[in-house]
């Protein structure tokens, strides 16, 4: 009885938080769902279209096809140099150096600027003719490419933004370094490790655990890319390099009123982003260690 | 005992009840107020019926708002306009989530054109039911055909143009005259445009040109003058891979082509922005462009002693003169909103349909169109005028029959969208010009045969 009182005050507590879930989460979520079986524009009422949303963007909508491309393509080239960056830039920071919290704020400071602020600076420093970048490489005699302007280019010039604001995974990194035990590696200087040893050996393997998180919370960001692109290369880019699916998305909910389909596309992003991360939780067993 | 153990759980149980309490107070006052404040139900104040009107003007452009507002008020007894100035990236999303929700303002501005999609998808309400017959008989007979042509969708008017932009061709002068050009004398055909524009580029020792004379671009642009575009009203359906369209393209990929497509994306790439002071004709990277009436206050307000002249796209041979692509404001009556009746009375006040030499000072302040004659031979816009004559040529533009817009279809923005991608990949050179409009037709029926299969009417 006491016990159920007990959960009573723990409820009551937790009150706001839950009615705020199930209003403005568990409610769209699900709604969604429903919807994505509809021909629905926000103001009418739904009309049930049963599993046409699904079937038209399989079989008839290329640009469906296109931005699911190039959000793999950008998840493929993005995620991973994230991670290398993070990691790398985590064990440079953490070396013991004088002034090094300088150096970590330093490196920490791109990722808490607004994105929309950095993409209306990059956009200038990827100018072709005018942009620094291009300038520097101009000194150096080398031709720039178009950046945001070329199809070929305009991808690779996200993920270089992308980089920018690696900070934010490295100070997890960081604080996953100082976690590991120092006694470890007194143990594999003595039986004389070298210094790759120990990076290989000790450092990764108990770092895997928080590269693991990172790599899960990366390639659900990058699935649900947007404000970039939005922004730097309006109406998907040159020749739909960067056509988002969240910006093609988008653009059907609140472009075309086609809240149903847009809805049939959020589940099957939905669906996309559960297989990866199921994928990754399964290939986990083999490369994350978990102490004790 | 009983009672200590009962006091322990009972306090934290009120404490909590009393956050969540006050947590649910402080968020309903919240939503009260916003409805209360967008639904203008309050009590309070006005004795005159509030009519609630949002637009996306700042900077510059608000005081000339403002005197709309103003001026309307004062010449009312029964309404009053309260107007809300509301984010432009966000006035769409945030417009219709008001009608959904069923607290949307009463009269609105539409700078994108969607007219068609939000009538079929009952966001809007028709305007003509409002009109008595002599406005009806005024609106359809005496506007310009751009104004009383677009909006419409299914036999119902549902937004009034406020402001069309139309293009012609602003040229430099004094580049002109360095390059051996008489400047009286711009050339009648675009054939002659673009071939003596080549005196006029300019490159650097790297062969990089940092001058170009006339750079066409844009399908949506070049269309109108080969007779072509995206609408036939006669059977009310889009025209996509037409002989004409196919020319214009061409034109617009020939002529980059000659030049290098590879340079002028460069060239391109190294303009600084398309607005303001940095706008390439102000700049001078660009001896002649093609763009809307509403750059001759820019170039006044930031290069005032400019020597440049303004005259109409020269139509190609077998064209059509005085052809522009039109992009168009719209002011709306969206569904649900309270006060349609004093909405239209704004609307009719600063459209001036029943008086349209008294709404020409609206026109002037913000530096527009008239959307009649009368309008345009009132006398504040005659002075405006002779103050800024190079204004005629868009003047004389706004009359012509010649001048298209979006297509009123349903799908109308997935349709310019796929318009614009389609372009860009011929103007880059990835597909041809037969290619780019096959794809685009491709496109635009596989989109109606998607909403066919919905329901949707076509």
């Amino acid at each position: 009885m006491v016990s159920a009182k007990k959960s009573l005050v723990g409820y009551a507590f937790i009150s706001p938080w839950l009615l705020g879930f199930l209003a403005f989460t568990a409610y769209p979520f699900l709604t969604s769902l429903y919807l994505s079986f509809t021909r629905y524009n926000i103001v009418q009422t739904p009309v049930w279209v049963g599993g046409a949303n699904y079937h038209n963007l399989l079989t008839g909508d290329p640009l469906f096809w296109k931005s699911l491309g190039v959000t793999f393509h950008f998840a493929l080239i993005a995620v991973p140099l994230g991670v290398i960056l993070g990691v790398t830039l985590a064990l440079l920071l953490n070396l013991d150096l004088k002034g090094m919290g300088v150096y970590r704020t330093i490196f920490f400071l791109p990722s808490i600027l607004p994105t929309v602020a950095t993409s209306v600076v990059f956009l200038w420093l990827f100018n072709p003719e005018i942009g620094l970048i291009n300038r520097i490489l101009r000194a150096v005699g080398v031709t720039g490419p178009e950046w945001l302007q070329s199809p070929q280019w305009a991808l690779p010039s996200l993920v270089i933004l992308s980089l920018w604001a690696v900070g934010g995974s490295m100070v997890i990194y960081l604080a996953g370094l100082k976690d590991i035990p120092t006694h470890l590696y007194e143990a594999a200087t003595i039986d004389g490790a070298t210094a790759w040893q120990r990076l290989r050996h000790v450092t990764l393997p108990m770092l895997s655990p928080v590269i693991f998180f990172n790599l899960i919370m990366g390639v659900i960001g990058v699935f649900q890319y947007f404000t970039e692109a939005y922004i730097m290369t309006p109406g998907g880019g040159p020749e739909d390099a960067t056509h988002f699916y969240a910006v093609y998305l988008f653009e059907r909910a609140w472009r075309y009123l086609d809240m149903g389909y847009a809805s049939a596309m959020a589940w099957v992003l939905f669906l996309v982003i559960m297989v990866i991360t199921g994928l990754l939780f399964w290939t986990q067993r083999r490369w994350v260690h978990y102490e004790g | 005992m009983m009672k200590e153990e009962n006091a322990g759980w009972f306090r934290p149980l009120l404490r909590g009840l009393a956050v969540a309490a006050a947590i649910a107070a402080v968020t309903t006052v919240g939503i009260t107020r916003q409805r209360l404040i967008a639904a203008g139900e309050t009590p309070q104040a006005h004795k005159r019926i509030p009519v609630y009107y949002w637009h996306m003007w700042g900077g510059e452009w608000l005081p000339s708002m403002t005197k709309v507002v103003t001026d309307f008020n004062a010449s009312q007894d029964k309404y009053e306009v309260i107007a809300l100035q509301v984010p432009p990236a966000e006035s769409e999303a945030k417009f219709l989530m008001s009608v959904a929700g069923g607290s949307p303002p009463d009269v609105m501005v539409q700078w994108t054109n969607a007219i068609s999609t939000w009538s079929q998808g009952d966001v809007l309400q028709p305007l003509d039911t409002h009109m008595t017959p002599e406005e009806k008989r005024f609106f359809l007979n005496d506007t310009y055909p751009v104004v009383h042509e677009n909006g419409w969708y299914k036999g119902h008017l549902y937004g009034m143009i406020i402001n069309m932009d139309v293009n012609a061709c602003y040229y430099r002068a004094d580049q002109f005259r360095e390059a051996g050009l008489d400047p009286d004398h711009f050339p009648k055909t675009l054939e002659e445009l673009t071939a003596i524009s080549r005196k006029l580029d300019r490159k650097d020792a790297n062969g990089r040109f940092t001058r170009i004379g006339f750079l066409p671009a844009s399908l949506q642009m070049y269309a109108p003058s080969f007779g072509g575009g995206f609408y036939d009203p006669a059977k009310d359906d889009v025209l996509l891979n037409t002989p004409e369209n196919l020319r214009a393209l061409n034109y617009i990929v020939d002529t980059n082509k000659q030049l290098g497509l590879d340079k002028v994306r460069r060239f391109n790439a190294g303009l600084k922005s398309q607005s303001g002071i940095d706008w390439p004709f102000i700049d001078g990277e660009l001896s002649v462009t093609l763009d809307g009436q509403w750059r001759v206050k820019q170039i006044k307000m930031f290069k005032p002693d400019l020597d440049y002249r303004v005259a109409p796209l020269p139509p190609p041979a077998g064209g059509k003169p005085g052809a522009s692509f039109s992009n168009v404001s719209f002011l709306t009556i969206p569904a649900g909103a309270k006060h349609s009746e004093g909405a239209w009375e704004f609307i009719k006040f600063w459209s001036g349909l029943d008086n349209p030499g008294a709404a020409a000072k609206y026109a002037t302040g913000f530096s527009w169109l008239p959307s009649s004659p009368q309008m345009a031979k009132s006398p504040d816009y005659q002075a405006y005028l002779r103050e800024n004559p190079k204004f005629q040529t868009f003047v004389d533009l706004a009359a012509s029959p010649n001048i298209i817009t979006t297509p009123p279809v349903p799908y109308q923005l997935y349709l310019m969208d796929r318009i614009g991608s389609v372009d860009d990949l011929a103007e880059r050179g990835s597909l041809t010009p037969v290619q780019a409009l096959t794809k685009l037709e491709t496109d635009t029926a596989r989109e109606r045969a998607r909403r066919t299969g919905l329901g949707y009417d076509q």
